[in-house]
C-alpha cells in the first residue's frame, strides 16, 4: 500500500473512530448546525412548492371554486352553530368542575400544520411539517390527527418554520396503550416493511390471556410521560397468544397514507 | 488534483441539497431517488483512495446528520425495551466500503464502458442498502430483510441507476477542465486514433 493511502486510511479511521463516539447531546448539536446550513435551499424549495402549489389552485374552474365557497360557508355556519352550543357545555362543565372543587385539567392547546414531505430518510417513517420553533414547536410534542394520534415531534430547529415528525407506524416511535373496556396495557409501536395503505401496528406485552379482542379500540394510557391519555390510536385487528406474553396487531385509526393537515399539541404552558 | 477533489465535494454537498427534493414513490414500497449515494459512487469510481475516503467521511457524516433520529424520550421504567439504532456515524463505514468496491470496478470506468459501470454502481447500490437495512435489522434481534423491504431496496436502486450516466459525464467534463484525467485509457485511445 502506498504510504499516502496508508496516512489517509489511518485519518479516515480516526476520523470515523470520533463520530462513533459522539454522544446524543453532540449529535443533536450537529443536526441543527446541518439543518440551520440548508434551511435556506429548504426555504427557497418551500416557497416555489407553494407557488407551484398556488398556481395550480388558480387554474381550478371559476365554477367549481364557487360551488366550493358555497359548500364552505354552509360548513361554516354549521360550525359556528356547534362552537356556540360548545362553549356553553364548556362554561357548564366548568361550573360544574367549580362545585365539585375538581382540579381543573388541562385541554390540548394545538396549532395546525400541514405535511410538507413525506419520508425524508431511508428507512424511517417521518414528514416534515410546515410548523417549527417561530410557532412553539419543540421536539418531543404529541402530532394528532382528526381521528387519532399521528406521532410526535422528532426534530425542530432553531427559528425554523419547519418540523420533522416521527410517525406512529416507524418501530422506533413507541407509545405506552390500553386496550378499552379491559385491564391490558401494552406498548404500541410501527411494524417494519408495511406499506401505508396496509400498515399494521404491534401491541406488545400484554398478558399471555389477554382479554383482547378484534374490533377492541386501542387508547394511548398516558403512562411514561410523553404522550396524553386516551387519545385513539386504533382498532385491534388481531390477537397473537404467546407463552409469556400476548401480542395484538392493531390497524390505526389515522390514515397514514393520506396525511394532510395535522396539529401539533403544544405545552399548557406555551 | 485539488481543483478536481474540491470540485468532487462541491458536488457532494450539492446532491445533499438536491436531496431535499427528491420525492418519494409511496406506491412503490417507499421507493426514491438515492442522488448523495449515487454522487458519491460515481466520485468514488473517478478518484483515489484517499479523495474517496475523504468524500466516504463527509458523505457519511452530512447523511447520519441528516438521518439520525433522537432516542425515545419516554420514562424509561415504562419503555424498558427502546428499539435500538446504528450509531451515528455508522454511514462513514458503510460509505468507505461501498467506495471501495467502486474502487474495484475503477478500471472498467477508465476503458469508458460506462453502462456496464452503470449497471454495477446500481447492484452497489443495492448491496449498500442491504447491508444496511441488515445491520438495522440484526441490533433489533433478527435479521430479516422481508418482501416489501426489499422491493423498497431494488425500486430504489432501479430509480437512482439511470442518473448515473450524466453524473460520470458531468465528472469527466470537470476532470478535463481540472486538468485530472480518470479515464487515461479513453483519453490514450482518443490521442491514438488521432
Amino acid at each position: 500500500m502506498k504510504p499516502l493511502n496508508l496516512i489517509a486510511l489511518l485519518l479516515f479511521l480516526g476520523g470515523a473512530l470520533w463520530a462513533l463516539t459522539r454522544n446524543d447531546r453532540v449529535v443533536r448539536s450537529i443536526q441543527a448546525s446541518y439543518y440551520s446550513a440548508i434551511s435556506p435551499f429548504l426555504r427557497t424549495g418551500s416557497s416555489l412548492e407553494n407557488h407551484a402549489r398556488e398556481f395550480l389552485c388558480d387554474t381550478k374552474s371559476a365554477k367549481t371554486l364557487e360551488l366550493e365557497l358555497r359548500q364552505t360557508r354552509s360548513e361554516l355556519a354549521r360550525l359556528k352553530l356547534i362552537e356556540s352550543r360548545l362553549h356553553s357545555l364548556e362554561a357548564e362543565n366548568s361550573e360544574l368542575r367549580k362545585a365539585l372543587d375538581f382540579k381543573q385539567s388541562t385541554g390540548f392547546k394545538v396549532i395546525a400544520a400541514n405535511v410538507t414531505r413525506r419520508n425524508p430518510t431511508t428507512w424511517w417513517q417521518t414528514v416534515e411539517i410546515d410548523a417549527g420553533s417561530k410557532e412553539g414547536v419543540k421536539p418531543q410534542l404529541m402530532v394528532l390527527a382528526k381521528d387519532g394520534l399521528v406521532g410526535i415531534v422528532e426534530r425542530s430547529d432553531n427559528h425554523s418554520k419547519h418540523s420533522s415528525v416521527l410517525l406512529l407506524t416507524d418501530e422506533k416511535c413507541q407509545v405506552a396503550a390500553r386496550v378499552e373496556g379491559s385491564p391490558e396495557v401494552g406498548i404500541l409501536c410501527g411494524h417494519r416493511g408495511t406499506p401505508d395503505g396496509e400498515a399494521l401496528l404491534r401491541l406488545r406485552f400484554l398478558s399471555s390471556n389477554a382479554a383482547a379482542h378484534q374490533g377492541q379500540r386501542v387508547f394511548t394510557s398516558g403512562r411514561g410521560g410523553v404522550f396524553a391519555a386516551d387519545i385513539l390510536l386504533g382498532t385491534i385487528d388481531s390477537v397473537e397468544k404467546g407463552a409469556l406474553d400476548s401480542e395484538a396487531l392493531v390497524r390505526p385509526s389515522v390514515n397514514f397514507a393520506d396525511l394532510g393537515a395535522v396539529f401539533v399539541v403544544l405545552p399548557a404552558d406555551s | 488534483m485539488i481543483r478536481f477533489s474540491i470540485a468532487t465535494i462541491l458536488l457532494l454537498l450539492a446532491a445533499f441539497t438536491a436531496q431535499q427534493f427528491m420525492p418519494v414513490f409511496t406506491g412503490l414500497y417507499h421507493s426514491r431517488i438515492l442522488i448523495v449515494h449515487l454522487a458519491f459512487l460515481c466520485c468514488a469510481v473517478a478518484s483515489g483512495q484517499p479523495l474517496m475516503l475523504l468524500l466516504a467521511f463527509i458523505g457519511g457524516f452530512l447523511w447520519d446528520a441528516q438521518c439520525t433520529l433522537a432516542p425515545h424520550p419516554g420514562d424509561p421504567s415504562v419503555y424498558t425495551q427502546p428499539t435500538e439504532s446504528l450509531r451515528f456515524g455508522y454511514s462513514i463505514l458503510l460509505f468507505a466500503a461501498a467506495g471501495y468496491l467502486m474502487q474495484v470496478i475503477q478500471p472498467l470506468f477508465r476503458q469508458g464502458k460506462w453502462p456496464l459501470t452503470t449497471a454495477l454502481i446500481g447492484l452497489v447500490l443495492m448491496l449498500y442498502f442491504t447491508l444496511e437495512c441488515g445491520l438495522i435489522s440484526f441490533i433489533r434481534g433478527e435479521l430479516q430483510i422481508d418482501r416489501p423491504t426489499f422491493l423498497q431496496i431494488l425500486f430504489t436502486s432501479l430509480f437512482t441507476m439511470p442518473l448515473a450516466p450524466p453524473l460520470l459525464k458531468l465528472l469527466s467534463l470537470t476532470a478535463d477542465a481540472c486538468d485530472q484525467h480518470p479515464q487515461p485509457d479513453v483519453i490514450l485511445r482518443r490521442r491514438h486514433q488521432r
